[in-house]
């Protein structure tokens, strides 16, 4: 940077309202001040959003699930088998043999489809659920239930009440078809993991009510994998290495499917190449504040001119004094941006819709990551805004600026 | 020699006709001379100045300034305007936002000095100027006379060969006048400085070593 370019931008700093703060100027702030913090906010938010979901589906869900190839319940040496191949795994978390039913909770009001999971869990070992037991507790005995928060809601249980299950009586078909029984548990605990779909519809109960409801002596329906928080990506690979080692009557599959978080990544680019646009439009702001700038200080271009400046260092002056505020802008405007972003995770008046977003909380992650992508491609822009209407100097010729101060 | 000029001309063209202003103007310039040039209002002085700065083109003509032949689309054209040669206006043009002391360093600092180094120097031609006291005062915060004042010592800041001042007084009453001229002449005497001067003003004109007229377009001995 030359002296002269310099010294304009010290002067700019030390005085900043005397030499170049304009009513175009202040627009132009505020344009870039509200478009970057909109961008940022929003990106903010979708990250959160992005990481709150997959913490909440790698929580809540299996990583891997082992089931019998027939359908059918595992049977011992299937069971045996999977505890022989995969007991030692170093990447294997938990290995927790279960019973799920579709079952559906009633009372005079309400019905819902329910998923009733039954787990077993050896002596000794924490309840892999627990840390998601927000009331009551997560141990259950026969004849008693933790059930999803939004289901009590909809109930409107609470800890100590009884929920009605209906469910078929799979050994009692009669000729107007499969006949249903109802149950009545005691509620101990409530469930919340952020998972919509789980918090409204899952019932976990024992092994022995689960297969009393089910009519069978089998052990388990399958097996949940919960995997290392390292190798938690690789799933689907494991999944696969799993099958081939476990033979041909076991299928291994991950649960969740990869493509959900895909789809959550790719719509928070494509909102930031929308809100990118808005920091586009400010970038107007600066182009009319550039070329306002110049017609203001023809004055001062015609004497740094005159002064033997090239058009290009005149250029310069100019454009670091601009440049600087507009950098300044975007940094305030990212802190805005995370302010906001902050605001509407704290408001209480908006929540997600937990069917349509599989979460129903708001949350916001600011990542350095994406603090330096605003800051990059509103920099850029704003250069380039900048850059084209200071073109115009070069053209500016001297005399005509004496001539017509 | 300082300054040539040789065989200038300049017209300008209107929606009908053509104007001509400088019509094969000369002008010989000697190191240490202080020389002026009047005439009437409009009749091509200012352009001639502008042209022997470098500001402007002739339409025809030579321009050599120690020896080179420039013109304002050399390359070489901004460096000489900042090494070389200094100027001075009937309007001052000194930047409003900056104080004398600033507006006095802008030639050293375009020069590539310092912003420390160019500060001390333009306090020290401010001080010979006798505007010491005036140094952090912004141009609306001084006279007419003083902003002259800082106007020359602006131009002198890089000693330049040559001086070049434009209805330097027009803007100044009698007294003011007399005074910029008598600082002129000192800094002519005291530091050998070139000066060209344009005035209208004939009486003030022939207190120079050298005095020319323009008319119709050619610069007479006044």
């Amino acid at each position: 940077m030359k002296s002269i370019e310099r010294f304009y931008l010290l002067r700019y700093i030390k005085s900043p309202k005397r030499m170049l703060m304009r009513f175009s100027f202040v627009f132009m702030v505020l344009g870039i001040v509200i478009s970057v913090s909109i961008l940022s906010a929003g990106l903010n938010l979708f990250e959160g959003y992005e990481r709150a979901l997959k913490t909440v589906l790698l929580d809540s869900f299996a990583h891997i699930k082992i089931e019998s190839g027939n359908g059918r319940f595992l049977n011992q040496e299937q069971l045996d088998r999977i505890y022989d191949t995969l007991g030692k795994r170093p990447e294997i978390s938990a290995l927790i043999p279960y019973i799920g039913i579709n079952l559906m909770a009633i009372d005079s009001e309400n019905t819902r489809g329910c998923i009733f999971n039954a787990y077993h869990t050896p002596e000794g070992e924490d309840l892999h659920y627990g840390k998601f037991v927000v009331e009551g507790r997560p141990q259950v005995n026969d004849g008693e239930v933790v059930i999803g928060h939004y289901l009590a809601e909809e109930f409107g249980l609470k800890v100590g009440d009884e929920i009605s299950l209906l469910y078929p009586q799979l050994r009692r078909v009669t000729p107007l078809g499969v006949s249903s029984d109802t149950r009545r548990f005691k509620v101990v605990g409530l469930y919340r993991s952020g998972y919509y779909e789980f918090d409204r519809s899952l019932i976990i109960g024992t092994l022995t009510d689960a297969r009393n409801i089910l009519y069978t002596n089998d052990p388990f329906a399958a097996v949940e994998i919960k995997l290392d928080s390292k190798h938690v990506d690789k799933a689907k690979e494991l999944a696969s290495s799993y099958r081939y080692a476990l033979g041909s009557d076991l299928i291994a599959y991950p649960p969740i499917s990869g493509d959900l978080l895909r789809i959550v990544a790719m719509q928070k680019w494509l909102i930031f190449i929308v809100f990118s646009f808005l920091v586009l439009i400010a970038g107007i702001n600066v182009i009319s504040a550039v070329s306002t700038m110049i017609l203001d200080r023809k004055n001062q271009i015609a004497i740094l001119r005159t002064l033997g400046a090239t058009a290009a260092t005149v250029r310069k002056v100019i454009n670091y004094q601009i440049l600087l505020v507009c950098l300044i802008a975007i940094i305030i405007g990212q802190a805005v941006g995370a302010l906001l972003s902050l605001f509407v995770v704290k408001q209480g008046f908006y929540r997600l819709k937990g069917d349509v977003y599989f979460i129903d909380k708001l949350e916001h992650h600011i990542s350095f990551f994406n603090l330096v992508t605003v800051f990059v491609v509103a920099s850029i822009l704003v250069i380039i805004c900048v850059w084209i209407p200071s073109r115009q100097i070069n053209r500016l010729k001297i005399i005509d600026l004496i001539r017509n101060p | 020699m300082i300054l040539s000029a040789q065989n200038i001309c300049k017209a300008y063209q209107d929606s009908h006709r053509t104007i001509t202003v400088l019509d094969g103007a000369n002008l010989q310039v000697q190191a240490g001379e202080l020389v002026s040039i009047t005439g009437q209002s409009g009749c091509g002085k200012s352009t001639l100045l502008h042209i022997l700065g470098l500001l402007d083109d002739s339409d025809s003509g030579t321009i050599e300034i120690g020896g080179v032949q420039v013109n304002s689309r050399h390359p070489d054209a901004p460096f000489i305007r900042n090494s070389k040669i200094g100027f001075v206006f009937q309007f001052h043009y000194l930047v409003e936002d900056l104080t004398a002391m600033e507006n006095v360093a802008l030639p050293l600092l375009i020069a590539g000095k310092k912003i420390s180094t160019s500060m001390d120097e333009a306090k020290a031609i401010l001080g010979k100027l006798g505007l010491q006291e005036r140094i952090t005062h912004f141009p609306n915060q001084l006279s007419g006379g003083e902003q002259q004042r800082v106007a020359f010592a602006r131009a002198l800041a890089n000693k330049p060969s040559i001086v070049l001042a434009d209805e330097p007084t027009g803007n100044l009453d009698p007294a003011n006048s007399l005074e910029l001229w008598k600082l002129m002449r000192q800094l002519n005497q005291d530091l050998g400085q070139t000066f060209v001067v344009v005035t209208h003003d004939r009486e003030l004109a022939k207190l120079a070593d050298k005095s020319y007229e323009l008319v119709q377009g050619k610069l007479n001995p006044l």
